[in-house]
């Protein structure tokens, strides 16, 4: 095993003492503690979508279940759905961006670390605000998709869909700021030598994903914008009365987002494979350039295939063949990331740990997401399936599957850099086996019903309708899960306390952030590092080890290395209190408005004037 | 060495659990199946998703064997040294973007033929329906004969069908899985979908349902599709064409309603309670039904005169002894118009959903059709719901109740339409389907969308108007 004890580091890994207590975490700018805050946070929130996704499966369980109302359960299925989306996985992914960017690219932070924290604080607010209105069952309940012109105000009158529309403009403006930042990080802020085609696949992934953000999440908040006007102001973007609203507006305006959405869940957990199978096959990565390539081909098609969410629309023949042949030409690039995964482990030397089992899961299921994904690319043959339960099934493939199974591994490579413990393995293999198995008990059985003709999005259904026996099953894998969290999160908070100490490189991989200690020091590089080659301890030059050495070197604080950090400061924290103030005060008294803008501009103001880090010498 | 055992075990483990899902999933009736088509369209459809499933049986069963090959023959072995450092092979690479790409065109050429075949203008001389939308029933009109009814389709073998598609409020989609592909029912623009259901399925019923999510009752907005003979759509077509059955009087006109049984919760929402329930409800319907047939079609301006005011004058139609009136009635006596026999039904086209909790109809009741009519003129039943030959009932936000004792279920598939569950339906609507716009309209009943009790000043009925009402109701045929 590679979990070998290790003498104990001359410091602790919660050493850099200055850095605790709870003003210390309000007011970071360090992106790895914004990186391990995204990290609770967002596994808190997938927690809560857990719940909200159990209670779902225990109505649908058996027919004609009453457990919850049928607007109850209307707003579980919608906010499940924004829940994964916006508060669990794109966070998580951005725990792995706040994190690793730096750490893998040899940069001390991010580029703007203020506006790193305003993400943060802008995403936690904005996910209280949309996950509240659930413990008062008034939360959105028009899908996460908020089709118009049910979301207009004519058809849903209640503050439900306010709630919806305000949070995600709020989360928008996090995804938003975040992604220039770390844009303007991999592009600007990479050690000499490092190279794109030098860069770890994960930043890679993380490169793509953050264009992919500024290009879509422009439209979406335009699309919400718009809903927020009309349900507000009385404009006429969606509303059913026929001067001039065109319903079908909102259809293209959310799927030009949505699809590309659904790549920026995917891609980060696919670049976290891409660092975890080279890893444990003690292998380079097949075909990286190819990698490379692939995943921005997924990128550019992802935003020309946005209509395969509406072959039952009717846009007609001819948009019909154009989105469903794009649709198919997408399935190419990605199976040759399948192929190539496959290959990196082919002539490795393979190590099942508990990382490397979530890496293999993800290549296993999100294959199955990938073939049905083709199966509804056929515009004629997605008219049986779509708003089926075999589109749930492909989704949660492709998303459970795919992101999760990746962002788990990717949690069980990275916890020994985060903490500077390591995971139980043991404990790890039985999440991940009770994983697997409720995974597919959930979600297998969902193809057929689906094909079954089980209609998504019913908070119940009648008995005889030949889907009884799927539907329980599907029920019986969902009850697994909670074992299997549990399991999880007590391996966590154990591990974090009294794991095995892990040392800077437990897994003997080959890339950057694996040449500083565990944690890293808040300065990540005592010596910005030299790169010559995509795996610096594996196939590099003097110059590379020479760079690990020093930086491998512990307990030395940045006033010892005449290293400048930025100061801490609270004010990106008041400046995103001041934005979802401003929000609020559309929903609850518009004085708030008020107090929120001048909270907001005051403390922009402060910021802006007050410098980022001490003088330079 | 252990660890591949390991695997072999999981592998046939795995492989039992999928044989074992197969074998059940053949032996269980299978109603909403889309892989059993009936139509061109289903077929077509079926066609691609043969292909669709054989690629990617072949694509997933040959990834994952290798996977699992890869997995297993390169795991860490004891002395091992260093794996070779491969970094790709070009070669391997446009093969496995090639080989995609071929089955691909093997997938997108029928594709593309069946995208532009379904999309074409249905052929001349199909049936039209203009299908409307509405939250949360069906609308359905038959624009060439003139008919109009509410979440029930009959449809002529053998004949194209062509469904235009409107919606009253929200997005909608309109799909019956056994006959072909879902079309959205879009705001604000006319869809189309056409296909020609197969002449082996006359004398069939199939389920539909709202498959784009609309708001609180989606999952209660499902319709029923009959597929019958030519003669036998005639002979119904030429019967919803005549005005409402009962409305005037009649030699023979009936005189005394169908009494709504007394409804306990726990007998009607186990399923088999419900059933017998259902049946004996719906046996008691057809004995009214009979009785009042032959009834001439007369306009509905002059008050209906009851022959009889006495409810115990026809103790037959009590519920109690539903069974023996039915045994007792005329078989088959001339009925207005072919209507689909409902006792030939199958069981998953009969509703089953249970009646909730604490909504309970005073047991006993006989309702009288004549009084019916009166408080249902004289009611806001009217000011929704429209009834050809009763020219005050000319609503048209809800469905149209011209021949609503002709049909099969009552709030768009939820309920059986019989008169234990019209009368519970009458009585407090949103209690029986979650926000449905149809008020509630039992007196002291809870109205859980206005959140207050129903009071005679808002117009509540009590539960013997509401036993008129469903006599009045049952008696259109």
């Amino acid at each position: 095993m590679a979990t070998t004890a290790r003498p104990a580091p001359k410091h602790s890994p919660d050493a850099y003492g200055e850095h605790s207590g709870l003003w210390s975490w309000l007011s970071t700018v360090d992106h790895k503690r914004i990186g391990v805050l995204y990290l609770y946070t967002a596994l808190f929130f997938f927690m809560f979508g857990g719940v909200e996704a159990i209670i779902i499966r225990a109505q649908l369980g058996a027919p004609n279940q009453h457990l919850v109302s049928a607007e109850f359960y209307n707003q579980l299925f919608t906010m499940h759905g924004t829940t994964m989306i916006f508060l669990a996985i794109m966070p998580l992914s951005a725990a792995f961006f706040n994190f690793l960017i730096p750490l893998q690219i040899g940069a001390r932070d991010v580029a703007f670390p203020r506006l790193n924290a305003f993400s943060y604080w802008v995403y936690l607010f904005g996910g209280i605000f949309i996950t509240i209105p659930i413990l008062f069952a008034v939360a959105p309940n028009d899908g996460w998709f908020g089709y118009a012109p049910l979301t207009t105000r004519a058809y849903s009158p209640g503050i439900n869909i306010d709630f919806w529309v305000i949070g995600l403009l709020i989360l928008g403006v996090s995804s938003l700021a975040a992604a220039f930042n770390f844009l303007t990080t991999i592009i600007n802020l990479r050690a000499p030598g490092m190279t794109l085609m030098r860069m770890p696949m994960f930043t890679w992934m993380a490169f793509i994903v953050q264009v992919l953000l500024v290009l879509a999440f422009p439209v979406v908040t335009i699309a919400l914008v718009f809903l927020l006007f009309d349900r507000f102001f009385g404009t006429n973007f969606y509303n059913t009365v026929s001067a001039g609203a065109d319903p079908l507006l909102w259809q293209h305006l959310f799927w030009i987002f949505g699809h590309p959405e659904v790549y920026i869940l995917v891609l980060p957990a696919f670049g976290l494979v891409s660092e975890v199978l080279p890893t444990y096959s003690k292998k380079p990565l097949f075909g990286y350039p190819v990698m490379v390539y692939s995943g921005i081909l997924i990128a550019v098609l992802g935003f020309g295939v946005w209509a395969h969410h509406m072959f039952a629309v009717g846009l007609g023949p001819i948009a019909d063949t154009f989105f469903g042949l794009t649709t198919m030409l997408i399935a190419i690039p990605t199976g040759v990331k399948i192929f190539n995964w496959i290959a990196t482990m082919a002539q490795g030397s393979i190590r099942y740990t508990t990382a490397m089992l979530f890496g293999i899961g993800l290549v296993a299921l999100f294959t199955i997401g990938g073939i049905s994904g083709i199966m509804h690319a056929s515009p004629p043959a997605d008219l049986q399936q779509t708003d089926t339960y075999f589109i749930v099934a492909h989704f949660h493939y492709v998303l459970f599957g795919g992101s999760i199974m990746g962002i788990f591994g990717g949690i069980y490579h990275y916890f020994p850099k985060i903490t500077g413990r390591l995971m139980d393995e043991k404990l790890g293999k039985i999440h991940f086996w009770l994983t697997v198995v409720a995974m597919n008990l959930t979600f297998f059985p969902m193809h057929f019903s689906g094909m079954l003709g089980m209609p998504r999005r019913i908070y119940t259904y009648d008995a005889g309708q030949g889907w009884d026996l799927f539907n329980a099953m599907s029920t019986a894998g969902a009850m697994i899960f909670p074992i299997a969290m549990l399991v999880f999160i007590y391996n966590f908070f154990v591990s974090r306390k009294r794991g095995e100490i892990a040392g800077s490189n437990p897994w003997g991989a080959g890339t950057l952030e694996w040449t500083i200690p565990s944690p890293p020091p808040e300065y990540n590089f005592a010596k910005i590092p030299t790169v010559t080659s995509r795996y610096p301890l594996w196939e590099g030059k003097e110059v590379d080890y020479e760079c690990a050495r020093i930086n491998s070197q512990e307990g030395k604080t940045s006033a010892d290395l005449g290293i400048v950090m930025p100061y801490s400061t609270i004010k990106p924290l008041l400046v995103a209190l001041g934005l979802v103030t401003m929000f609020c005060g559309l929903i609850f008294a518009r004085a708030l408005i008020g107090v929120g803008a001048a909270l907001m501009i005051f403390s922009l103001y402060s910021w802006l004037l007050s410098p980022l880090e001490p003088e330079h010498d | 060495m252990k660890g591949s055992d390991r695997f072999r075990r999981l592998a046939s483990y795995a492989f039992v659990a999928a044989l074992a899902v197969a074998a059940v999933s053949c032996n269980e009736a299978h109603p909403n199946s889309t892989l059993d088509p009936h139509t061109d369209l289903g077929r077509e459809i079926d066609f691609l998703w043969d292909r669709l499933l054989l690629f990617g049986t072949i694509v997933f069963v040959l990834v994952e064997v290798v996977l699992v090959f890869v997995v297993i023959k390169y795991r860490k072995r004891e002395n091992q040294g260093p794996p070779p450092q491969t970094h790709g092979s070009t070669k391997l690479e446009i093969a496995w973007t090639l080989i995609p790409a071929v089955i691909l065109v093997f997938i997108a050429v029928p594709t593309v033929r069946t995208i532009f075949i379904s999309q074409a203008q249905a052929a001349p001389g199909s049936l039209n329906i203009d299908v409307t939308g509405h939250q949360w029933w069906w609308e359905f009109r038959y624009p060439d004969y003139g008919v109009t009814t509410a979440n029930e389709i009959y449809l002529p073998v053998g004949r194209t069908v062509n469904f235009r598609l409107r919606s009253a409020d929200v997005i909608h989609s309109f799909w019956a899985p056994e006959l072909g592909g879902k079309r959205d029912v879009v705001t604000n623009r006319t869809n189309y979908i056409w296909y020609t259901p197969d002449t082996s399925i006359a004398s069939n019923v199939w389920n539909g349902f709202c498959a784009e999510y609309c708001g609180a009752s989606h999952a209660n907005m499902r319709f029923r599709v009959f597929t019958v003979t030519p003669q036998q759509f005639e002979s119904w077509v030429a019967g919803q064409k005549m005005p409402a059955k009962f409305g005037a009087v009649g030699p023979t006109a009936p005189t005394t309603g169908p009494i709504p049984p007394p409804l306990e919760g726990p007998g009607v929402t186990t399923p088999d309670g419900s059933n017998s329930a259902t049946q004996a409800a719906q046996a008691a319907a057809h004995a009214i039904a009979q009785q009042s047939s032959g009834t001439g079609a007369v306009g509905g301006t002059q008050p209906a005169i009851p022959r009889s005011q006495n409810p115990e004058a026809n103790p037959g139609a009590r519920l109690g002894a539903a069974q023996s009136s039915v045994a007792a009635a005329p078989a088959g006596s001339a009925q207005p118009g072919y209507i689909f026999p409902h006792e030939q039904v199958p069981d998953y086209a009969i509703p089953h959903s249970p009646i909730p909790p604490g909504l309970k109809f005073t047991p006993g009741l006989t309702g009288n059709a004549h009084r019916g009519l009166k408080t249902f003129t004289s009611s806001p039943c009217i000011g929704c719901h429209s009834i050809a030959g009763n020219p005050m009932a000319m609503g048209t936000t809800g469905p149209n109740l011209t021949h609503v004792g002709s049909r099969l279920t009552i709030a768009a598939g939820r309920f059986p339409n019989t008169a234990a569950y019209l009368a519970l339906w009458i009585k407090n609507a949103r209690a029986m389907k979650p926000e449905v716009i149809m008020p509630t309209l039992g007196l002291d009943e809870y109205d859980p969308v206005l959140k207050t009790k129903v009071t005679s000043a808002t117009g509540g009925l009590t539960d013997q108007q509401i036993a008129d009402i469903v006599a009045y109701l049952t008696a259109l045929k």
